[in-house]
């Protein structure tokens, strides 16, 4: 349900609100005009409004065709490339909204395989020849039995290391495509000759994606088995019944990102699922600003009858009535990905005080004092780069230097959402400058903000060598396998949007 | 009722107003505030007593019992007054009206008959501060106190923090950051109220300058000090079979000092100051004559603070700014006099540079730096700390002042400075500390949570939550909400690895040659 920084819950509650009832085309301008306006802002509201208009657009089919529905993937692929980059250019800094377009793309991408594959299938049946070994695939074709076996629900079930893991990444290429029950008998019987054939048939696959990588993240089903049939179950029904290939190109598209928008509102709970992990009795913790992610965390281990102290530091001059707010009153849950908050908690979270957790708040220049007796710190960013370096707010790498110095491990936690594919290569061009009246107003002093130039930056980059460990709804993992996780999320052919981001020279 | 009831509690009443009055004196704060407090008490007094002239006509012992009523609802609003201005001596006054509140009538003229002493008594101090007005202007030539300060109201001086500071201290348990539970011990005087007599009246003012920070900064606290022990020295006189060598140090100036630390604790300046000026007085000759003693201590005085702070300050500043060159981003952080001046003079020496200035909440002292460098033309930047590393980003060196050299080489500065000094550190930014050695001490710190000043917490409050507005910031709540903690720290320490380079009046130093220095300095101050 939460996430990093507090939203302004008007626009964000009243933009998905208003959603349902408006044209498309309005939609879009809406949410670029709010994202430039930052009336949407935060990692998680920008998520959250990106994925919801993604699912307008595909819900709304191709503008050429009059069915409400998509001839073919590519065409769905493009049209949600052209939308996806007027949304990036609309507000370039705030990398989630690239990050969700490229997960969106890479649910297509999925679709679009499966479809081909259970096509090509289709057609290879009817040739009737299934010889399960060939010269090339002779001593590999083992590998596919037990990965049948193994099948995406043992991974899901929470069993690491599993011969899929192994397999897809070294012989992805010849069995790319989901390793699904329904699909890899049909690509095991295939003959030698199509084998190979489909070796060259699907040369765009990108061999590092994996959806059956421990590290991918699981469909959000698994949280709600029964509500939700499986994506691929439904697409096999579909397909054996109906020949209505376009309507489920849709419905299956359509289901994906219902498990992305299921993604965003479980990543916290699921990031606090490891806080017992990571929290100790007597503990003395660190935290920077407001940030919902981390109050679950604290809130998780506090409600499991952890004793500890949490220093936060307030973040003045852009957060800190909100950090007050926090500590004070409890954190505001964040807006419900479902329109009517289908069971969202109502009202505030427990403060942490009423949890039983010592909360000190401190001012952001104490972080250095402080940081001998400091036995963790805990960080939530607006965003984390493949390489393991993350955008957080004004005054993160002043938390993580004196960190480093003093030896303190820091923990980011950070739903997979926020991880880019993209490398940092501007540093300077992703860092936000803000209102400089927060530092000075005009009104107080007029004379002073005439005279001298007033600086806000809004966020800090902090190099990987800053972190110690990154906390993810997955789970825990270095900043240095963090390129991994990153490549089971996205496709390659997706990276490049061909729009000029934050921090990427295109 | 009033002939009835009157007569019999007269004496204990009168005796409760003439305890008031020497309480409402030393309560009477001292600005124009307080005293339209206490003539709102007054009018108050004055209506409830023409109430009570209107309805005594009912019963005798029903009058009695809402007497006794609106007595209690007085008391308890002008604990709640009291608590409010500071004042600790609600309790005995409080506890002695509780035992004979028959009276009515009389006892509310009596009370008024206090109230309009008192407010008398907080004129009076008005006037006293304004004569420490002019004390302040003779501070203000040494050109160490801030400038921006100066030209305000006194009555505007008084930190939010004043209205709560003792209120906070019934809840304390709670408050107290365990880590800094030994800080807190740390008295904060905001107001005159039981002072020793022996304290000199320009003692007093500074007293409450400082604890208000109208007078703040290690080396103007030095000076302020300085000028008022020699405003207390001039009206000093031996008293009779005893020399001033053995009376005065350990009779006079440690009340005075002791005052001082009650309003805020010392520098290690003031505490260097202060070692010195007994050394001096020890070694005064007993048979002098009191005046000449005076005179020469008082000469004293003023060559220890041209020496030590004006001259020394001048020769810092004067090598240092040679340390500045064409085209210099020069990043600072805070108020430091020596920076500012340092600063100043490279920009008349014609040096083409420009200045990023840091600075953090609550005290916001970076701005009066920056105000007076823009106003010299120089180009300036003014960010708050939280973008300290968009501002190492720039600059070429860092300048930085000083609250105290340790003896292990490290700075004990405002908080804040080390998050500073570290970042320039990771980016290899020249880090150089501008610091008289008056500043030098031989303790030593390895952290910041030992030796430490903790100001109150109040304020940090938000400007508008800390006056009482009801959206002033939910912090306003703060102190009702259990476990939750302010934490406000004065200062911290930067490690010596840090610090490239100190600069002293003795020239451009290592740090690790802090306590070498040290020594020498002291050595020669107890020699002369």
């Amino acid at each position: 349900m939460p996430s990093a920084i507090p939203p302004p819950p008007p626009s964000l509650t009243t933009y998905l609100r208003s959603l349902e009832d408006t044209p498309l085309d309005k939609s879009i301008t809406t949410l670029i005009s709010l994202l430039k306006r930052r009336q949407i802002r935060s990692s998680r509201s920008c998520a959250l409004a990106t994925t919801k208009l993604l699912i307008a657009v595909v819900e709304a089919g191709s503008p050429d065709s009059s069915h409400n529905t998509w001839s073919s993937t590519s065409a769905l692929i493009t049209r949600i490339r052209q939308v996806g980059r007027k949304l990036i250019s609309a507000q370039p800094k705030e990398i989630v909204i690239g990050n969700i377009v490229r997960r969106v793309l890479g649910v297509i991408r999925e679709v679009a395989d499966r479809d081909s594959e259970t096509g090509n299938a289709a057609d290879l049946s009817g040739s009737e020849i299934s010889g399960p070994t060939s010269p090339v695939t002779g001593e590999r074709s083992v590998l596919p039995m037990r990965l049948s076996e193994f099948s995406s629900r043992d991974v899901l079930s929470g069993r690491p290391g599993t011969a899929d893991s192994i397999a897809s990444s070294t012989f992805s290429a010849p069995m790319a495509g989901p390793p699904t029950q329904q699909q890899r008998p049909n690509l095991m019987n295939a003959p030698t000759g199509t084998s190979l054939f489909s070796i060259l048939q699907h040369p765009q696959q990108n061999p590092s994606r994996s959806t059956s990588s421990p590290y991918a993240t699981p469909p959000a089903g698994t949280q709600s088995p029964a509500l939700r049939p499986s994506p691929t179950s439904k697409s096999t029904i579909s397909n054996a019944e109906a020949g209505g290939e376009s309507l489920d190109i849709k419905a299956e598209v359509l289901d994906g990102l219902a498990e992305l928008l299921d993604e965003l509102s479980v990543v916290d709970s699921q990031i606090a699922e490891s806080a017992l992990e990571h929290i100790h009795s007597g503990e003395v913790i660190l935290t920077h600003g407001s940030s919902r992610t981390v109050q679950r965390f604290l809130l998780t281990a506090a409600g499991k009858k952890r004793k500890f102290t949490v220093f936060v530091a307030e973040s003045y001059p852009n957060d800190h009535s909100a950090t007050h707010d926090t500590l004070v009153n409890g954190a505001q849950p964040p807006v419900s990905p479902d329109d009517e908050g289908l069971g969202g908690e109502k009202g505030r979270w427990r403060g942490l005080t009423a949890a039983g957790v010592t909360v000190v708040l401190v001012p952001d220049m104490a972080v250095f004092a402080l940081m001998p007796r400091v036995n963790k710190v805990l960080l939530s960013p607006h965003a984390v780069m493949a390489n393991g370096s993350l955008l957080a707010a004004a005054g993160t790498e002043g938390i993580c230097l004196a960190a480093k110095e003093h030896r303190v491990p820091v923990v980011v936690l950070a739903g997979v959402y926020k991880l880019s594919p993209v490398y940092p290569f501007d540093e300077e061009g992703m860092v936000e400058y803000g209102d400089p009246s927060k530092v000075v107003g005009f009104a107080e002093d007029g004379r002073f903000v005439d005279g001298v130039d007033i600086v806000n930056p809004l966020s800090d980059f902090v190099g990987a060598e800053g972190v110690g460990l990154y906390v993810t709804n997955l789970g825990g993992c270095a900043p240095s396998y963090l390129y991994r996780v990153v490549g089971d999320h996205y496709r390659g052919e997706d990276v490049d949007l061909g729009v000029e981001e934050a921090g990427s020279r295109v | 009722m009033a002939p009835s009831v009157g007569g019999d509690p007269a004496a204990p009443t009168d005796t409760a107003a003439s305890q008031s009055a020497p309480d409402g004196s030393s309560k009477a704060a001292i600005d124009g505030a307080q005293t339209s407090k206490t003539s709102a008490i007054a009018s108050s007094g004055k209506q409830e007593n023409g109430v009570a002239n209107g309805e005594t006509k009912a019963s005798g012992a029903e009058a009695k019992k809402r007497a006794k009523a609106e007595k209690a609802a007085k008391r308890e609003r002008e604990k709640a007054e009291r608590a409010g201005a500071g004042g600790t001596a609600a309790g005995p006054q409080a506890s002695e009206q509780g035992g004979q509140s028959s009276g009515a009538l009389k006892p509310t003229q009596n009370q008024q008959k206090g109230q309009k002493d008192r407010q008398g008594e907080a004129k009076a101090q008005a006037q006293a501060q304004t004569s420490s007005k002019d004390a302040k202007a003779s501070h203000k030539r040494t050109g160490s106190v801030s400038a921006a300060n100066a030209q305000r109201p006194l009555a505007l001086r008084r930190r939010p923090s004043q209205s709560g500071g003792q209120a906070k201290e019934s809840k304390q348990i709670v408050k107290e950051v365990g880590l800094f539970g030994h800080l807190y011990n740390q008295p904060r005087r905001y107001t005159i109220e039981g002072a020793s007599k022996a304290v000199h009246p320009a003692v007093l003012a500074l007293g409450l300058q400082m604890s208000s920070y109208t007078i703040c900064g290690s080396s103007a606290r030095c000076v302020a000090m300085l000028l008022a022990f020699k405003k207390a020295i001039e009206a000093y006189s031996t008293p009779k079979e005893t020399s001033l060598p053995r009376h005065m140090s350990s009779h006079y100036l440690s009340p005075q000092i002791d005052f001082l630390k009650t309003c805020r604790p010392i520098s290690v300046s003031m505490g260097n100051a202060i070692r010195w000026l007994k050394d001096q007085i020890i070694h005064i000759d007993p048979d002098t004559d009191d005046g000449e003693a005076k005179a020469e201590l008082c000469a004293g005085i003023d060559q220890f603070i041209r020496e030590r702070i004006t001259v020394a300050g001048s020769a810092i500043a004067a090598s240092a700014s040679t340390k500045i060159k064409p085209g210099d981003v020069i990043l600072t952080y805070a108020k430091s006099a020596l920076v500012e001046q340092t600063l100043l003079r490279a920009h008349e020496a014609g040096t083409d540079f420009r200045v990023i200035v840091l600075d953090s909440r609550p005290l916001f002292e970076g701005k009066n730096l920056a105000r007076a460098l823009a106003r010299a033309g120089l180009r300036v930047q003014y960010m708050l700390l939280s973008a300290a590393p968009h501002a190492a980003k720039e600059a070429t060196t860092v300048l930085l002042g000083a609250h105290a050299m340790m003896s292990n080489g490290r700075l004990c500065s405002r908080v804040g400075t080390a998050v500073v000094a570290m970042l320039a550190h990771a980016r290899a930014i020249p880090v150089i500390v501008c610091c008289e050695s008056v500043k030098f001490t031989d303790r030593v710190a390895l952290d910041s949570i030992v030796q430490n000043e903790i100001a109150p917490s109040e304020e940090l409050l938000l400007p508008s939550a800390a006056a009482g507005v009801a959206d002033g910031g939910s912090l306003a709540k703060w102190k009702e909400t259990p476990g939750l903690q302010l934490l406000n720290i004065m200062y911290d320490v930067t490690p010596a690895e840090y610090i490239d380079m100190v600069v002293t009046e003795f020239g451009f130093l290592p740090p690790s040659s802090v306590p070498v220095v040290h020594r020498i300095s002291t050595e020669r101050d107890v020699r002369t």
